[in-house]
């Protein structure tokens, strides 16, 4: 039993996941077993924040709940401006919040650190580029994104 | 040497007895249904050699009928070695988890499919560290248990100084939560907890955090409600399912969980 | 039956001491025990938690229609929304940088196209939204609390795949 400990460790916990999919990218290395402290501790969870929470969960249905009608109008009758910004908005945050949750799923800041970060600026400053983007297609372009889709569509 | 003759003529007269030879028996047996069994092997004293799949055979007509009968059934007679949890071998300990055929649940409530040209693959609870072949450190998963504090809490104490009541309703809400013996089937099943399982509670303590949550006895919701309040804890749930489709005691973790939503969202 | 294996078994280690007790009390001398404090065996714990393989999972989890059409509901979500930050982040970047880009262009791109491509293109875009979109509209009425029972996970998640069907083929072809 004792003569475990002389044995040359292997790197059971990093060998897991999604952790060996990106080489190069330096990982932090996990606890052994995920466990923190003694078995008779209770798992720590993270502080609360609401905003990270209940908070950010509500406002991702709300917009989920707007866009369906929202997506079904142009496809049975028409649409205008008004209706097109608010759809294409909309959909800007969905896209936003659905891409911030690969994030939080995929990079997950106790395994990347830092890279969790890096991936969360280059979305918001995509997400920026694609907002000004919006706002040039609302202002000049006639019909708006519906308007590109369904010319494009029946080109 | 009388015995043994008068054995053998009661064996050919077709009597069953507690002493007969297996020998004997064979003459009448049916032809044997081998049934392969491919089981997962890790060894800790040699960490260094890869983890295997090692086939067993073994004859249905000897076995029981369930796929704890058939590993207790090689541990026996074909490989001590072979090494699994098991206790109370009707569905009340929650021991046995494991993956069978694909899918997580309890070997002793899990039949053997019948259909001897299939191979049954077993394999332990998916994407836990492995203590030794079927046996996963549930160590963080009970520790994540402990964190959502399973245990009444109240400030004040019933009126009368005896007993808590609680109505009827209020008792009925619990049916469905309280029944869960927390053999890991469903956390093990979801996708969130295997990619982020040391920060994502999963379905199993979510139900018992939702069971604490709506019993009228308990006063401790408000503190309940906010250590589930991050991205983590509650929030990596995507309503995907797999743990009420896995469930061995036909509990619901998935609808527990999207009350807990339902009850934070405004919150 | 069970008994019957049960008595056999019992019968070996009984019959093997009664005819060799001294190989029974040799193995038990040989078996040495190690005095540890409590802090050598946590050491030893976390020792042996570092070998700890990872078992197997989404490799050998049995396919099943919760966790399939979830991840399909994923990997459409992500490619309609990388279409979308193309497009609006390609119309920012040309309208900054000055070059002539509109609607009309890229119209007329894929007006251009064969025929055959034309069709893989719409084919490609058409069916993954109208999957996002109706099971989003799924999520949501389960974010409510309805139909969150394996009956109905199952039941909408046909209803889903053939209105998937009927949608993307109709945006398709028409």
């Amino acid at each position: 039993m004792i003569s475990l400990v002389t044995r040359p460790t292997l790197t059971g916990a990093s060998r897991s996941g999604a952790a060996l999919l990106i080489r190069g990218i330096k990982t932090i290395p996990q606890p052994p077993g995920y466990i923190v402290g003694t078995v008779n501790d209770a798992y720590v969870p993270p502080k609360p924040h609401k905003a990270e929470g209940s908070y950010h969960w509500t406002s991702e249905r709300i917009a989920a709940f707007a866009l369906a009608p929202l997506t079904l109008a142009p496809l049975v009758g028409g649409t205008s401006t008004i209706l097109d910004s608010t759809l294409s908005t909309i959909l800007l945050y969905h896209c936003y919040t659905g891409f911030q949750s690969c994030i939080t799923d995929y990079i997950p800041k106790r395994v990347y650190g830092s890279y969790h970060n890096y991936a969360n600026y280059l979305l918001i400053f995509g997400t920026g580029v694609a907002g000004y983007g919006l706002y040039k297609i609302e202002t000049s372009e006639d019909g708006g994104v519906t308007g590109i889709i369904k010319k494009t569509w029946n080109a | 040497m009388f015995r043994s003759i008068l054995r053998q003529t009661r064996a050919l007269n077709g009597f069953t007895n507690g002493s007969r030879s297996l020998a004997t028996a064979a003459a009448s047996k049916p032809a044997p249904r081998l049934k392969t069994f491919k089981i997962y092997r890790w060894n800790p004293d040699t960490p260094e050699v890869e983890p295997k799949m090692q086939s067993y055979d073994i004859d249905l007509n000897e076995c029981g009928p369930m796929v704890l009968d058939a590993i207790l059934k090689i541990k026996n007679e074909q490989d001590a070695t072979l090494t699994f949890r098991r206790s109370c071998r009707e569905g009340i300990c929650g021991s046995c988890a494991m993956n069978i055929g694909g899918r997580n649940t309890l070997a002793c409530l899990c039949r053997i499919e019948t259909d001897t040209s299939k191979e049954t693959k077993i394999y332990p609870l998916p994407h836990m560290f492995v203590v030794r072949d079927l046996v996963p450190d549930l160590t963080h998963f009970y520790k994540q248990y402990k964190s959502i504090q399973p245990y009444l809490q109240r400030d004040t104490h019933p009126a009368d100084g005896r007993e808590n009541l609680q109505s009827i309703e209020d008792r009925a809400k619990l049916d469905g939560l309280y029944e869960c013996i927390l053999c890991a089937c469903c956390s093990t099943s979801c996708p969130s907890y295997w990619w982020n399982q040391q920060e994502y509670l999963g379905p199993a303590v979510l139900m018992q955090a939702y069971r604490w949550l709506i019993d009228s006895r308990d006063q401790a919701s408000g503190i309940r409600k906010e250590m589930l309040q991050n991205s983590m804890s509650l929030y990596r749930c995507h309503t995907i399912m797999n743990c009420a489709r896995t469930c061995p005691k036909g509990l619901n973790p998935g609808r527990a969980i999207a009350e807990i939503k339902k009850q934070l969202a405004f919150d | 039956m069970l008994a019957r294996q049960g008595l056999g078994l019992l019968r070996k280690p009984w019959a093997s001491t009664m005819k060799f007790p001294t190989t029974r009390l040799l193995a038990a001398r040989s078996l040495t025990t190690i005095k540890a404090s409590h802090d050598q065996e946590q050491e030893l714990l976390v020792a042996q938690r570092k070998n700890r393989p990872t078992s197997p999972h989404l490799s050998i989890y049995q396919p099943q229609l919760t966790w399939i059409l979830s991840s399909f509901h994923r990997i459409t979500g992500v490619g309609l929304a990388a279409g979308f930050y193309a497009l609006t982040c390609s119309y920012a970047a040309t309208s900054l940088l000055g070059i002539q880009f509109d609607g009309a262009t890229i119209a007329g791109v894929f007006a251009s196209l064969p025929f055959v491509v034309k069709l893989g293109a719409k084919f490609v875009a058409a069916y993954p939204f109208a999957f996002h979109l109706f099971n989003g509209i799924r999520h949501l009425v389960w974010d409510l609390g309805q139909q969150l029972t394996i009956k109905g996970v199952y039941t909408t998640g046909y209803i889903v795949l053939g209105a998937t069907g009927l949608l993307g083929t109709y945006l398709a072809f028409f």
